[in-house]
């Protein structure tokens, strides 16, 4: 069985932009293997959210596949690709979107799958995480650096393979920022995931192992 | 549910003002289709109450009783096959409780005594049981007239004196209370007014089968439910207040739709998101489905509760009659109505694009 978790190949995505079209992704490709770290950087617009709602199985390509594990999804029904976002997907957006009305252990437990609920358990993760007091918490109880953490914990409850993360840092302070992708980082080596995180945030990419660049639609190593 | 209970508990104050809203609202369905209920009851009762299943009443008087003309031959021929027969005869009339009094609405209910229209009586005792010459069991509602037993009451027109041997409740009729006396009183009644009068019947009450040629007779056999239902006034009574009742069902489910769908509207994002993390549509309709289910259902709770309670006070003259078979019938409408009104709010989480979850929803 092949080491890549995910693979792009060749990705096209363009936008109707009053009369004309843009196109923001052309001809993109990307292969992360296992307990690999992967930045994406690029100035705004430049379709960095894009790449990643494509990715995340939450925008279809105009052309070009998406292999995950080595099976091809480009094409599934809507129904199975929200089981895969579920169950192999792990999400974490800019900011928490913790549900203001639930416990972090609900938090965890209202996603968690029965399958993924017998090898995670939510307070291992939790103590990993360094937010085990928060467990009985509301998200109005907790900080920003611990909602941020809470949330990487519900990316992970299903013990997915990949990790998609958008802008982590965005609502966070420098220090806090660090911290928690210093986490995701630990959390992708130990538990062997890929992860891909889109940032414009440099003073954390030393923590990633490559990063790729978004200029012209197109995507640069370096 | 576990999770939609926990969403309504963290949001305690709205839900309290929404519970507050729909228990007002549905308090006000469960009364009116009381007073509905309450109203048809004062129209019908003494026929819907009556140990009877059909009457035999002429082919002209198009099911209704007062206008209907039954020789007394009928009721002998089917007396001999054995039918369970009795004759049956209503007039509106006015008595008096003394000679210069106040005039009373009565309806008269002239039957055999002893026979299985008579009412029971829940004070004194029935007709045959009476010494008196002409005895009168009255609706309970003259009591509060200030009639009792024993007394003597007059019938206006004729001066006949009736003797109040019992009172049975829940007698009503076109909604004047009813006086149940002898055929006997009534055909001297009748002849006091009218020297010429022959007895004839308005209609006979049955009870089981009658085999009997009507037609040949131009007779007709009619059951109970159509003789109430033509009964005059009680068709259009009962459909008018019985629509209001079921407008105001819809348009508390149109209310429960809409708040849903606000509160839905406001978490737009938060279902995006949900959506992104891979929870399935069934998981977010389940959960609004549930969450209509608690709160319109502490709503039914609360207003029967209500609603009973607040009959109990009701004055005794308050046409208020609601039972529990049709209080439940509302309150599940109620409860169905409210789901499908949140349909509305279903269809949009299922447009959701979980893709806004994605670039702070900027994009």
């Amino acid at each position: 069985m092949s080491e890549t978790l995910l693979e792009l190949v060749d990705i096209t995505k363009s936008y109707r932009d009053g009369e004309s079209n843009r196109t923001i992704l052309n001809g993109v490709n990307l292969k992360i293997e296992k307990g690999e770290f992967v930045a994406i950087v690029g100035p705004s617009g430049s379709g960095k959210s894009t790449f990643l709602s494509i990715a995340g199985l939450l925008l279809t390509p105009d052309s070009g596949r998406i292999l995950l594990d080595g099976n091809d999804v480009t094409k599934i029904s809507g129904s199975r690709r929200t089981m895969i976002r579920r169950k192999s997907l792990g999400f974490i957006f800019q900011s928490h979107n913790l549900l203001p009305y639930l416990k972090t252990e609900d938090q965890l437990a209202i996603v968690q799958e029965k399958e993924a609920s017998e090898r995670i358990h939510i307070d291992d993760l939790l103590n990993e995480l360094d937010i085990a007091d928060c467990r009985g918490k509301f998200p109005s109880q907790m900080s920003g650096g611990e909602k941020q953490r809470a949330a990487i914990a519900r990316a992970f409850i299903n013990d997915p393979d990949i990790i998609l993360a958008d802008e982590p840092t965005a609502s966070l302070d420098a220090e806090r920022g660090r911290i928690s992708v210093e986490m995701i980082r630990n959390e992708v080596k130990k538990r062997n995931k890929a992860a891909v995180m889109v940032t414009h945030d440099t003073r954390i990419l030393d923590l990633t192992d490559r990063i790729y660049r978004i200029e012209n639609g197109q995507l640069v190593c370096g | 549910m576990k999770y939609a209970w926990k969403e309504i508990m963290f949001g305690k104050k709205k839900y309290i003002l929404i519970e507050l809203l729909l228990i007002l609202l549905m308090f006000m369905v469960l009364f009116l289709s009381g007073l509905a209920s309450g109203l048809g009851r004062a129209v019908s009762s003494s026929i819907d109450t009556m140990d009877a299943d059909a009457f035999v009443v002429d082919d002209s008087a198009e099911q209704i009783i007062t206008v209907s003309s039954v020789e007394s031959r009928v009721l002998n021929e089917l007396l001999e096959k054995n039918a369970d027969a009795q004759p049956l005869d209503i007039q509106r009339m006015y008595i008096v409780k003394d000679r210069d009094d106040e005039k009373l609405n009565i309806t008269y209910f002239a039957i055999t005594p002893g026979s299985f229209i008579e009412p029971e009586t829940t004070e004194g005792t029935g007709l045959a049981e009476s010494d008196a010459e002409d005895p009168i069991i009255l609706d309970d509602d003259f009591m509060l007239e200030g009639i009792s037993l024993g007394d003597k009451v007059y019938d206006s027109s004729t001066d006949l004196e009736f003797t109040v041997t019992g009172f049975a409740d829940d007698r009503m009729y076109g909604h004047t209370s009813v006086g149940y006396i002898s055929t006997d009183s009534y055909t001297k009644l009748r002849k006091s007014l009218n020297p010429m009068y022959e007895p004839v019947y308005h209609a006979i009450a049955v009870r089981g089968d009658a085999e009997y040629d009507f037609k040949g007779n131009n007779l007709e056999l009619v059951p109970k439910q159509e003789i109430i239902e033509n009964i005059p006034s009680y068709s259009a009574e009962h459909i008018t207040i019985t629509m209001i009742v079921w407008l105001l069902v819809i348009i508390s489910a149109v209310i429960i739709g809409i708040f849903n769908y606000i509160l839905t509207l406001q978490k737009k994002k938060e279902l995006g998101v949900m959506k992104a993390i891979g929870m399935r549509n069934s998981e977010l309709v389940g959960m609004l489905i549930s969450e209509v289910l608690i709160v319109s259902v502490i709503a039914a709770v609360f207003s029967l509760v209500l609603t009973f309670g607040m009959a109990a006070a009701l004055p005794e003259k308050m046409p208020f009659y609601l039972e529990v078979p049709g209080a439940v019938t509302v309150t599940v409408a109620f409860v169905l109505i409210s789901v499908l009104g949140s349909l509305l709010s279903v269809i949009h989480i299922l447009r959701i694009d979980p893709n806004i979850a994605i670039g702070g929803g900027e994009e």
